[in-house]
C-alpha cells in the first residue's frame, strides 16, 4: 500500500525533462540551489575584487590600480557582498530548507519563487555587466548624493535601475516566505513551534517588505535626478543632499539585519543539534529575533553622527541604537547556556559556529561603541569601521553560511563532506579573518580613511594594511579548501543518510536528498523538536501505509491555520511554468531599455512583461480549489504584504515631500508657483474615491458567486479609472504651465507622487479589466482574484485622497 | 613629508580629541572584561564534559534565569555606563559656537581645501594656521560633493554638506602641525585630500595672518616679472587667484602666498621647486582626474614662472 501510495507522489509530482524543467521548474529545492549557486558564484567575484583591492593597499603608494579601478572594484565588492552574495544566499537556505522545516511540500508562491530567482539572476547581470563595459558603480554601495546624482556616465544608472530591479526580486522573495511560514505548516505546527531559523526568515521577510521600499523609493528619486533632470538632492533647486542618506539609511540598517538575522538562525539550528539538547529559552529567541528586526528601523540615524544633525536627535538614536545589544545579549547567553547545557560535540559545523560567537562577540563590542557619538564622530569612515563591520557581517553572516553549508550540503547533495578537510578550512578561515581584519581596528585608530585608493609612506599604516592583506590571501585560501571539500563531496562523499546529525527539525525526517515531494506523507508536529519525537515520526509511517495526509492528486500541500496550526484545507499548487522566466526576461529587457535610455526597448519590455503577466494568469492549466469566501487564503496574505510594501514606498514619497518642505529655504511652493486651485483635484480624487462603491459590489457580488454583477461592476470601476486618469492629464497639464518637475524640489516630488499614483492606478485598471473577463468567461474560483482585486484598488484609492490632503490641504509656508 | 605629523586619534592634543580617545580607553577595557566573560563561558560549556543521555535532553531545565541574568542584566549595565559616557563627553566635543574666538571659513572642493578667515580676508588653501589655547569655530561647507574634515588629534570629523553649514571646534593644546584628511568618499581623488593644520602661538600667528593678509609681492627683478607675465598670459588665472594681479580665478587653490605653505595639492607632495615644476608640467601624473590640465613651457618660462611662484611668500 505504502509503495504504491509514493508511486502514485511520484506521478504527481515528477518534473519534466531536463531541458523544460531548467526554464520552467517551480520545485523550491531546484530554486533553491540556484540560489546557492548564483550567490555562491558573486560571492567569488566579490572576493577576487576584495583581493585586487587588498593588493593594491598592502604597501604605501602602490600603482597596481588606477583610481577610477579602484573605485569601481571596492563599489563592485560592496555591492556584490550586500546585494549579490549574502541575501540571496541565505535566501537559497532559506528556499530549500524553510519549506522542509514547516513540513510543506513547496512554497506558498511557486511561480513567484521562480520569478524572485530569474529577476535575482537577471538583476546581477544587469548588474556585472557594466563591468564588462567598464562603467560599474563607482560611488560606494552607499552611493552617496549629490556625487552620485550629478556624474556623467551610466555607471550610477547599473546602480540606481540594478537594485529598483533587484528589489522586485526580493520582495517578492519576502512575501512568499511570510505567506508560506503562516499558511503552509504541518498540522500541529503553531507558531510558537517554528523552527528558530523560519522565525529568523520571518523577521527578515518582514524587514524586507517595509524596508526595500526606501531604497526603492530613493533609487526612483536618483534616476529621475540623473536620467530626467529633477530635483531631490541638489541644494540649488531645493533639494538636499541628506534626503539620499536619509532614505538610504531607513533602508541601510533595517538591511544590517535582513543580512545578520537568517545568520543567527542558522547558529540557533545548529547549536542545539550539536549540543544534543533543545535551545535555551526558545520563547525569548524568537521575541529578540523579532525584537532586533523591528529596532533595526529605529536607528538609522546613527550612520549619519557626522552630517550635522542636532544633539537631541542624534542623543534619541545613539539610545536607541544601543538598546539592540539586549536581544543580541539574550541570543548570544541562550547560545551559551545551551552548550553549557548539553553535550557539545566538535564537528566542523559548530566549529564554524563557535568561530562565529567569538568573531561576532569582538564585531558588538564594537559595534556598541559607535552609539557613543563623539566616538562615532572620530572613527566613522575609518578603517576602524571597515574592521567592525567585517566582524559583523562576515563573522556574523558569512561564518553562518560555512556551518550552514557543512551542515546542510549532506541533505541537499545526500553525501558528507570531509571532516579533516573541514578542520583545516576552518582555522585557516578564521586565522585569514582576524589577520586580515583585526589590524583595521588599529589602521582606524591610527588615522586611516576608508575607501582611499592609496595612502603616504609617512603615515605608520604600512605594516598594518600588510598583515591585512596577507590575512585576506590566507582567507580567500581557506574558502578554496571548502569549495573544494565541496567539490570533493559531490563527487566521493560518503553517503549522508537521512540524518546524519541526529538533529531536530523535519528536513531530517525524509531522505537525502529530498523527492520532489518532500514528504511521503505530510508530517504532524507536536514540540520545537518533531525530529526527536520519536512517536510522531514512527506515526508518519503509519499515515503512509494508510494514506493519510497523502495529497497525492497533483502538487498539493495542507493549510493550517495562522498560529495554531490546525489542519483548514488541502492547497492545490500550480506546476512548473515557464511564465515566471518570461516575466523575469521582459523586466530585464525593460530595464536593458532604461540603461540605454532606448524608451522603444523599455516600453517592449512593459507590453511584454504585461502579456507574460497574462499568460500567467490565464487559468486553464490550473484547476483552483473552491476557496470558502471566509477564509484568508495565500492569496489574500499575498496581496496585504504587497499593499503593505507598496504603502511603504507612498509613505516614504510624502516623507520625501515634507521633508522637503522642512528644509526648504524660502517659502513653499518656491516663490512664483501659486498655491494650486483646489476644486478640480478634489473633483478628481472624489471621482477616484467613489469607484470604491462599485469595487465593494463586485466583491460582494463575487463571494456570492453572482458572476454578471460581479463582472458589470468591475467593469465600471475601470471607467472610473478611466476618467480619472484623463481628468488627471488634462490638470497636470494645466499646472505644467506655471511649473514643471524640472525646476525644483517642489515640482520634482509634485509631479512624482501624482506620477506613480497614476501608474498605480492603471495597474488597477487593468485588474478589473482581467477580472471581469476571468469571472464571465472561465471560473468560478476567481472569488480570490476579485477579493484580491479590491483590496488593491480600495488601497490605490486611499494614496489618492491622501495625496490629495499633502498637497493640496496641508499647511504650506 | 612633514616630519612628526600624524593624525591618530591616540595621540590627542585638545580636550576635545582627549575627551574621545579617554572614551576610547575606557571602552576598551570595558569590552575586554565583557569579551573575557563571554569566552570564558563559552569554552567552559565545550570543555566541560558531562553525562546526558539522549532520552533525557528534552526534560533539561529551560535555563531561562541564566539567559535573563546575563543577556538581559549585563547588556544593560553596559548600555547605561556607555549612554552616561556618551552624554558626558558631547558637549566637550560638539561646537559650542559662544566659545569660538576667531571664524575660520573652510570649504570643501573636488579635492582640495579652501581655507578664508573672513575677519580679515585672508584665503589660502590645504592649511589651516590657528593659534594655540583659543578655540577655534571651523564653520565648513562644500561647494560640489560631500566631503568630511578630519583632523583626529584636534577634535572629531564633520561633514562638509553643499547648502548646509556645519561647525567643529579646533582649540589646539600644544603648538604643532596636525595633519587632516577628507573622510567622505568624494570621487576620484578622496584619496589625496589632506590638509595640516599649524597651531602656533598667539605672537607667531598673527605675524602669519598679517603676512598673509598683504597682497602677494610685486616681481623683484626681471626674471620675476617675465614669471609673473608667463602666468598671466596662459590658462592660470582663469582658476587661481593672486590677490595684487589680474589672476581671480576662484576653481582652484589661492596663490597669493604659495611658498609659504607646506605642501602642494592638497598635501599630496611636498612644496619644493622640484615638486612644483612636476605638478605643473603634468598634474594628471601625480594626481589623475584633478581639474588641472597639463601645460607645455619650455625650459626657460618653466624656471621664470617656478621663480616668481617661488618668490609668492
Amino acid at each position: 500500500m505504502a509503495a504504491t501510495n509514493v508511486e502514485r507522489l511520484q506521478r504527481a509530482w515528477a518534473e519534466p525533462g531536463p531541458f523544460v524543467s531548467a526554464i520552467a521548474t517551480v520545485d523550491h529545492k531546484r530554486i533553491g540551489i540556484r540560489y546557492l549557486i548564483t550567490a555562491a558564484v558573486f560571492f567569488v567575484l566579490g572576493g577576487l575584487e576584495a583581493l585586487t583591492l587588498r593588493t593594491q593597499l598592502a604597501g604605501p603608494n602602490e600603482q597596481l590600480l588606477s583610481p577610477e579601478a579602484y573605485n569601481q572594484l571596492f563599489s563592485m565588492h560592496g555591492i556584490t557582498m550586500i546585494f549579490l552574495f549574502v541575501t540571496p544566499m541565505l535566501s537559497g537556505f532559506g528556499n530549500y530548507f524553510v519549506p522542509l522545516m514547516i513540513g510543506a511540500r513547496d512554497m506558498a508562491f511557486p511561480r513567484l519563487n521562480a520569478l524572485s530567482y530569474w529577476v535575482f539572476l537577471g538583476s546581477g547581470l544587469f548588474i556585472y555587466s557594466s563591468l564588462l563595459i567598464g562603467s560599474a558603480p563607482d560611488d560606494g554601495w552607499f552611493n552617496y548624493a549629490p556625487l552620485s546624482s550629478m556624474s556623467h556616465g551610466a555607471n550610477i544608472d547599473f546602480y540606481g535601475l540594478g537594485l529598483i530591479f533587484l528589489g522586485i526580486s526580493s520582495t517578492a522573495g519576502a512575501v512568499n516566505f511570510i505567506v508560506t511560514m503562516i499558511r503552509l505548516r504541518a498540522p500541529g505546527m503553531s507558531l510558537n513551534r517554528m523552527p528558530l531559523f523560519c522565525w529568523a526568515v520571518l523577521a527578515t521577510s518582514l524587514s524586507i517588505v517595509f524596508a526595500v521600499p526606501s531604497l526603492t523609493a530613493d533609487c526612483l528619486l536618483l534616476e529621475l535626478s540623473r536620467k530626467w533632470g529633477f530635483h531631490f538632492f541638489d541644494s540649488a533647486h531645493g533639494g538636499d543632499a541628506l534626503l539620499w542618506q536619509h532614505l538610504f539609511w531607513i533602508f541601510g540598517h533595517p538591511d544590517v539585519y535582513i543580512i545578520f538575522l537568517p545568520a543567527v538562525g542558522i547558529v540557533s539550528t545548529i547549536i542545539p543539534v550539536f549540543s544534543q539538547r533543545p535551545i535555551v529559552a526558545h520563547h525569548l529567541v524568537v521575541l529578540a529575533t523579532m525584537a532586533t528586526g523591528f529596532l533595526g528601523f529605529g536607528v538609522w540615524v546613527h550612520h549619519m553622527f557626522a552630517v550635522g544633525l542636532p544633539q537631541v536627535s542624534m542623543t534619541f538614536f545613539a539610545a536607541a541604537s544601543m538598546v539592540i545589544a539586549i536581544p543580541s545579549g539574550i541570543q548570544i547567553f541562550a547560545w551559551i547556556a545551551t552548550i553549557i547545557r548539553g553535550q557539545p560535540v566538535l564537528k566542523t559545523p559548530f566549529l564554524f559556529i563557535v568561530g562565529f560567537i567569538v568573531v561576532f562577540v569582538i564585531g558588538g563590542l564594537s559595534g556598541v561603541m559607535f552609539a557613543v557619538i563623539p566616538f562615532d564622530q572620530q572613527v566613522t569612515d575609518s578603517y576602524f569601521v571597515v574592521a567592525h563591520f567585517h566582524y559583523v557581517l562576515f563573522g556574523g553572516a558569512v561564518f553562518p553560511i560555512f556551518a550552514a553549508i557543512y551542515y546542510w550540503l549532506p541533505k541537499i547533495t545526500g553525501r558528507m563532506l570531509s571532516e579533516r578537510v573541514g578542520v583545516w578550512s576552518f582555522w585557516l578561515v578564521f586565522l585569514g579573518f582576524n589577520l586580515a581584519f583585526f589590524p583595521m581596528h588599529i589602521s582606524g585608530l591610527l588615522g586611516m580613511p576608508r575607501r582611499v585608493y592609496t595612502y603616504p609612506d609617512h603615515m605608520g599604516w604600512g605594516l598594518l594594511n600588510l598583515l591585512s592583506t596577507i590575512g585576506a590571501f590566507v582567507l580567500a585560501f581557506g574558502i578554496l579548501v571548502i569549495i573544494a571539500n565541496v567539490v570533493w563531496s559531490i563527487a566521493r562523499g560518503a553517503p549522508a543518510g537521512d540524518d546524519p546529525w541526529g538533529a531536530n527539525t523535519l528536513e531530517w525526517a525524509t531522505t537525502s536528498p529530498p523527492p520532489n515531494y518532500n514528504f511521503a506523507t505530510i508530517p504532524v508536529v507536536r514540540s520545537t523538536d518533531p525530529n526527536w519525537d520519536r512517536a510522531e515520526r514512527t506515526g508518519d509511517d503509519q499515515r503512509l501505509q494508510a494514506g493519510e495526509l497523502l495529497l497525492a492528486d497533483g502538487h498539493e500541500t495542507v493549510e493550517t491555520s495562522e498560529v495554531e496550526g490546525v489542519l483548514e484545507r488541502v492547497l492545490r499548487m500550480p506546476e512548473d511554468s515557464a511564465w515566471p522566466l518570461l516575466l523575469g526576461g521582459s523586466l530585464a529587457v525593460c530595464f536593458a531599455g532604461l540603461i540605454a535610455s532606448s524608451n522603444l526597448v523599455a516600453w517592449f519590455g512593459v507590453v511584454f512583461a504585461a502579456l507574460a503577466l497574462a499568460g500567467w494568469h490565464f487559468p486553464l492549466s490550473l484547476s483552483e480549489p473552491v476557496v470558502m469566501p471566509d477564509a484568508r487564503p495565500s492569496g489574500w496574505w499575498g496581496m496585504v504584504l504587497l499593499i503593505a510594501t507598496e504603502a511603504t514606498l507612498f509613505a516614504v514619497l510624502i516623507a520625501t515631500y515634507y521633508y522637503l518642505q522642512f528644509e526648504a529655504p524660502r517659502s513653499w511652493p518656491p516663490p512664483g508657483i501659486g498655491d494650486p486651485s483646489m476644486l478640480k483635484p478634489f473633483l478628481a480624487t472624489a471621482l477616484i474615491a467613489a469607484s470604491s462603491i462599485p469595487i465593494a459590489i463586485a466583491v460582494r457580488a463575487a463571494g456570492r458567486s453572482q458572476l454578471r454583477t460581479t463582472s458589470v461592476a468591475l467593469l465600471l470601476a475601470a471607467l472610473f479609472g478611466v476618467a480619472f486618469l484623463i481628468f488627471q492629464h488634462a490638470l497636470v497639464d494645466s499646472s505644467l504651465g506655471s511649473f514643471g518637475p524640472r525646476d525644483n524640489a517642489y515640482g520634482s516630488i509634485y509631479y512624482t507622487l501624482i506620477g506613480l499614483h497614476a501608474v498605480h492606478v492603471a495597474i488597477g485598471i487593468l485588474l478589473a479589466t482581467w477580472g471581469a473577463l476571468r469571472v464571465t468567461r472561465f471560473d468560478r474560483a476567481a472569488a480570490v482574484t476579485v477579493r484580491v482585486t479590491g483590496l488593491y484598488w480600495h488601497f490605490v484609492n486611499v494614496v489618492a485622497v491622501l495625496i490629495f490632503l499633502v498637497l493640496y490641504v496641508s499647511p504650506r509656508g | 613629508m612633514i616630519q612628526g605629523t600624524g593624525q591618530s586619534t591616540l595621540s590627542p592634543h585638545s580636550g576635545a580629541a582627549s575627551t574621545i580617545s579617554s572614551l576610547w580607553w575606557v571602552m576598551l577595557v570595558g569590552a575586554a572584561i565583557v569579551f573575557t566573560i563571554v569566552l570564558a563561558l563559552l569554552f567552559i560549556g565545550l570543555l566541560r564534559r558531562r553525562s546526558v543521555g539522549p532520552g533525557d535532553r528534552t526534560r533539561l531545565r529551560p535555563g531561562t534565569t541564566f539567559v535573563i541574568a546575563l543577556g538581559v542584566a549585563l547588556p544593560a549595565v553596559v548600555i547605561v555606563c556607555l549612554f552616561v559616557l556618551t552624554v558626558d563627553a558631547l558637549p566637550k566635543t560638539s561646537p559650542n559656537l559662544t566659545k569660538g574666538q576667531l571664524r575660520i571659513d573652510v570649504v570643501g572642493r573636488e579635492w582640495f581645501w579652501d581655507v578664508t578667515y573672513p575677519s580679515t580676508g585672508v584665503r589660502t588653501a590645504n592649511e589651516i594656521h590657528i593659534p594655540v589655547g583659543v578655540p577655534v569655530d571651523i564653520r565648513v561647507t562644500s561647494a560640489d560633493v560631500i566631503h568630511s574634515l578630519w583632523v583626529p588629534e584636534l577634535n572629531r570629523k564633520i561633514d562638509t554638506i553643499p547648502g548646509r553649514t556645519n561647525h567643529v571646534i579646533f582649540d589646539a593644546r600644544n603648538a604643532g602641525i596636525y595633519r587632516g584628511q577628507c573622510a567622505e568618499f568624494c570621487g576620484l581623488q578622496h584619496a589625496h585630500m589632506a590638509l595640516y593644520v599649524v597651531a602656533q602661538p598667539r605672537a607667531e600667528f598673527d605675524h602669519w595672518l598679517a603676512l598673509e593678509a598683504a597682497a602677494a609681492p610685486q616681481p623683484a627683478n626681471a626674471d620675476l616679472e617675465r614669471g609673473q607675465q608667463i602666468l598671466l598670459g596662459s590658462d592660470c588665472e582663469y582658476c587661481h587667484r593672486i590677490a595684487g594681479t589680474n589672476a581671480t580665478g576662484t576653481l582652484g587653490p589661492d596663490l597669493t602666498h604659495i611658498a609659504s605653505r607646506l605642501s602642494l595639492a592638497a598635501a599630496t607632495i611636498p612644496n619644493s621647486r622640484g615638486y612644483l615644476a612636476g605638478w605643473i608640467l603634468d598634474p594628471q601624473n601625480i594626481k589623475p582626474g584633478n581639474k588641472m590640465p597639463a601645460t607645455n613651457l619650455s625650459g626657460p618660462d618653466l624656471q621664470a614662472l617656478l621663480d616668481y611662484l617661488g618668490s609668492l611668500r
